[in-house]
């Protein structure tokens, strides 16, 4: 029996452009960009001046407060300025420039393993920090902050995320087939700090060779188990998972920790391996480059830093007789469309979409009035009635969307739009509308005091 | 890269359904019952269903260009109104109706209001009951395939007449163009299985209604009644086609389920108490205005929201689902065969009552002094289960007449011969003492103003009092046992002849020995 959640979207997945392509590393040879927010968070503050030798692992910037996460080099050079890049979303921001020597010459010895049985929880999270490890499923939350809750004793399910119902993303399904020992570990040490949980790995039943893989790795385990997962989007969303996995339907306003969950990309789960047995930071990432604009497409272990427009030389640049219509840092459902290539990779991200037709642009061409047919309503995976919620954001009436529609449990999964036949443009209505209730609070709140 | 990349908010992609696909696969599921309504009421049928389809994506086009918008024909919402409007006329409604109708329904219904997705009533039902209430006399259906009846089924069974449900299930009784129950049951539930339309909807609609008949029809669950409720008055184009109109029906399911309730239950309280036959439109129109204050305060609450029952924590499974289009067909397959199968049995003891009631009448018209009619086993044995041939004609059936006190009161025999348009069946009453008493015709196809003269007193009458072995003469007769033609019509003259004959002959042989 194959593990799901309610509603959900089943998009054309496209994973065959990539999913065979096996991982494999590529070293930048231009300029380096590390943004000081990879995370959410504060940003971090940097600790190295213009012109200042650095080397691959070295710290470039430490972690402000206690949800912030420090930032370190991917590449060995100078430090060519600390200034304001474009970067993803379209805005500038706060960014380290260092000139590449091409030399990648390491900062301490990430090859030798370290002992961690005598490791105690307290070390294992400082060292996850120290790593500057964030979520590597898109959000970027500071791991260390998700692996200290209130009470650890009562979190029930550890879940690694492996599902990836992202369309076109397979970074994930590779770095399972490669690496499933390493994301085991990583699991096993994560639920070092949870004495009453179990770990689940999760993934779509479209990734046979990963789910064998892992299968492999965990069967000496017995606190981990593999489930296969039914194909949907989101089927990766951490609700869906809890709501799979543990049974547990949970408002926005509460953390997975309040339901006894922890989620852990597997992507973080081996950087948690390599920070905690290796000491190395997290400075690399697996990464998709796909989409039918892209000549060679491929998964590939990626330099922080790294800029979109270098990676896609890489897989062979743009397919011949292709232009690139819209390019996507993430997949088509949750990612973020770009204006220009010329950005850093950061952390967070895992893959580059190319497409070389734009399906919104079609869409809006054929947009209707809303028909009320109540699709939106079936593939919500949180329950929520996104005509409804459409009709009263339009209508300007907050107060209905928050209160009578709970329309701050939208988590912007985008089924709805996805599923829309009248093509309306619902998930950004509602992350408008969203952001208007947050900042009426936060106005309201800063005037009484 | 100096080229701009389009932007937009995520998601990126899109699924292939759009407003298009959605009206055309309505379109093509009102298809069979479109067909059936123009093979059986004919031409007339189909242009009002040409007329209606082309006047409303006229209409839209205009009014689209009145308003300065850009055309909207092409998201196929006009084609779905008109053909709905078209399908709940009936087939004689004179031309001009349709496109009144097509009109009020794309201008005042749905243009007015802004257009697609904004109308509060459902276009093509508004319509209807416009041209109802305005044109009450035109829109009256006129009789089509049965020329005797003058009533539609539901205003017979009102009346508290009997009803031919085999033909409105099939749609070959008098009623709307689309009026095949069968055909639109097709139709819904291929919408259904696409989950194009809610069931939530259709089948609280036809659940509401089957139940509040039931318990408020006076006859109880007797499935001839309710299947004939069900089966009249546009309940099945209601539940399927004009009740699950997106825009005017309830989002959330509870919402659905209480609309299609409301609906089910008004149609029914119109059908028994109303006295119109088109009450189901007006019971969807009220769920339809309703529908604005169902989903203000009705609005399903997030499954984080929802009362957990028991403390188990429940984790969803893949479950086992049998795809609705299997669904869907064994319904129309179960529902066609125990409709069909249902109503033969239901219906076959009332045919076959009725005809011996109509075959007493003929007997006792031709024997008036028999009180009863019996079987003598004797002459069963004779005659088998066929018949037997006698000279040119064919004695179909004998009976017995008895008095009151059980004494042999005469014969009354079913005679068959060919007349000049075809088989005549003729009924003869015979004396105990073999003299004829009357003759009269149970079935008769000859022309009219020649061998149709055989049933005018003039001639059967002379029959009457005679015995023997008669014989045809032209011009009057003038012995005992002569019978005068008709001029003009020889072959009716011999072909009763001969049958009454055959009966006489069959008296000598068989009956005048004692039974």
């Amino acid at each position: 029996m194959k593990n799901t959640f309610r509603g959900g979207v089943h998009p054309d997945g496209h994973k065959g452009l990539s999913r065979d392509s096996r991982l494999r590393p590529f070293d930048p040879k231009g300029e380096m960009v590390f943004p000081l927010s990879m995370h959410i968070g504060k940003p971090a503050k940097p600790v190295v001046k213009k012109n200042d030798e650095v080397k691959v692992g070295q710290l470039l910037a430490e972690a402000d407060g206690f949800i912030s996460a420090p930032v370190h080099s991917s590449c060995s050079g100078k430090v060519k300025a600390i200034e304001k890049r474009r970067v993803l979303g379209g805005g500038m921001a706060e960014c380290i420039v260092i000139d590449n020597d091409g030399q990648f010459t390491p900062f301490a010895d990430y090859t030798q393993r370290l002992s961690a049985e005598e490791l105690s929880n307290q070390e294992i999270i400082k060292r996850v920090q120290e790593a500057g490890i964030v979520g590597l499923g898109g959000a970027g939350f500071p791991t260390s902050v998700k692996l200290q809750p209130k009470n650890p004793e009562a979190i029930d399910y550890v879940i690694a995320n492996g599902a990836e119902c992202e369309p076109y993303l397979t970074c994930n399904d590779q770095l399972m087939r490669i690496h499933s020992n390493e994301i085991v570990e990583g699991l096993d040490l994560v639920l070092r700090l949870f004495p009453n949980a179990k770990g689940v790995v999760c993934i779509e039943d479209n990734k046979p060779e990963a789910i064998e893989a892992m299968r492999i790795a965990a069967s000496d385990r017995p606190r981990i188990s593999v489930r296969t997962m039914v194909t949907k989007y989101p089927q990766g969303g951490e609700r869906s998972l809890i709501q799979a996995v543990a049974g547990v339907d949970f408002p926005t306003s509460k953390l997975p920790a309040d339901v006894g969950c922890v989620v852990q990309n597997v992507g973080t789960l081996y950087a948690i391996q390599r920070a905690v047995l290796y000491g190395e930071p997290l400075f690399s990432q697996c990464f998709t480059v796909t989409g039918e604009a892209v000549a060679n497409p491929g998964n590939f272990m990626v330099r922080v830093g790294t800029s979109y427009a270098e990676l896609l030389e890489a897989a062979g640049g743009v397919a011949e007789g292709k232009e690139i219509r819209k390019a996507l840092s993430g997949g088509p459902m949750m990612g973020i469309a770009i204006g220009s290539l010329d950005i850093p990779i950061q952390k967070q991200n895992n893959g580059m979409t190319l497409l070389a037709e734009d399906p919104v642009e079609e869409a809006e061409a054929l947009m209707t009035s809303c028909l009320r047919c109540g699709r939106c309503t079936v593939v919500c995976p949180m329950g929520l009635s996104p005509s409804l919620m459409a009709d009263a954001a339009i209508a300007g009436d907050l107060e209905r969307y928050e209160k009578k529609l709970y329309g701050m449990d939208c988590i912007q999964c985008g089924s709805c739009s996805f599923a829309c036949p009248a093509k309306r443009p619902l998930t950004p209505t509602f992350k408008q509308a969203k952001a208007e209730i947050q900042e009426k609070k936060k106005r309201e709140g800063g005037g009484q005091k | 890269m100096n080229t701009m990349l389009n932007l937009s908010a995520s998601p990126h992609v899109r699924d292939k359904w759009t407003t298009p696909f959605i009206m055309r696969m309505v379109t093509l599921s009102l298809m069979p019952a479109t067909l059936v309504g123009i093979l059986v009421y004919g031409w007339n049928a189909f242009g009002i269903v040409a007329l209606s389809v082309i006047t409303a994506v006229a209409a839209e086009w205009l009014w689209c260009k009145a308003c300065k918008k850009p055309s909207t024909i092409w998201d196929g919402s006009a084609v779905v109104t008109g053909l709905l409007l078209a399908l709940s006329l009936g087939p004689q409604t004179p031309l001009y109706l349709p496109v009144i109708g097509s009109v009020f329904a794309i201008v005042v219904c749905k243009g007015c209001f802004g257009g697609l997705g904004k109308n509060f009533i459902n276009p093509a039902l508004a319509a209807r009951c416009f041209l109802l209430i305005s044109f009450a006399n035109a829109m009256a259906i006129k009789p089509v395939v049965d020329a005797v009846a003058t009533a539609t089924p539901v205003g017979a069974m009102k009346a508290g007449e009997a009803v031919n449900i085999t033909s409105m299930f099939l749609g070959t009784a008098d009623g709307v163009i689309g009026s095949s129950i069968l055909a639109l049951l097709i139709g819904g539930l291929l919408l259904w299985s696409l989950d194009i339309i809610h069931g939530e909807i259709c089948f609280s609609v036809l659940i509401g209604f089957t139940l509040f008949l039931g318990l408020f029809g006076g006859k109880g669950f007797d499935p001839e009644y309710l299947l004939a409720h069900l089966c009249g008055g546009g309940v099945v184009m209601g539940a399927f086609f004009m009740a699950t109109d997106y825009v005017t029906s309830p989002v959330s399911r509870l919402g659905q389920f209480i609309y299609g309730c409301l609906i089910g239950v008004l149609g029914g309280l119109f059908r028994l108490k109303g006295n119109t036959a088109d009450s189901f439109s007006y019971a969807i129109i009220i769920g339809n205005v309703c529908t604005p204050l169902i989903d203000t305060y009705i609005v399903q609450k997030p499954f984080a929201y929802r009362k957990v029952v028991g403390k188990t924590r429940k984790t969803s499974k893949e479950p086992f689902r049998i795809p609705k289009p299997v669904i869907a067909l064994t319904l129309i397959a179960a529902i066609a065969g125990v409709a069909l199968s249902g109503v033969f049995s239901m219906t076959k003891d009332t045919i076959e009552e009725q005809d011996k009631l109509a075959q007493a009448a003929a007997y006792s018209e031709v024997c008036p002094d028999a009180k009863s009619f019996t079987f003598s086993d004797k002459v069963q044995e004779i005659l088998g289960d066929e018949g037997i041939d006698q000279g040119n004609a064919h004695i179909n059936a004998c009976y017995i007449g008895k008095d009151g006190s059980g004494n042999v009161a005469g014969y009354a025999l079913s005679l068959s011969a060919k007349g000049f348009g075809g088989d005549m069946v003729i009924a003869l009453g015979l004396t105990p003492e073999g003299k004829i008493i009357k003759i009269s015709f149970t079935e008769i196809k000859e022309t009219a103003g020649l061998g149709m003269k055989a049933t005018e007193p003039e001639f059967k009458d002379q029959f009457g009092g005679k015995g023997g072995t008669l014989t045809l003469v032209k011009g009057a007769a003038s012995a005992e046992n002569e019978i005068s033609a008709i001029s003009g019509a020889s072959i009716t003259s011999n072909a009763v002849t001969d049958a009454v004959n055959a009966g006489l002959e069959f008296y000598e042989t068989v009956l005048k020995g004692g039974i």
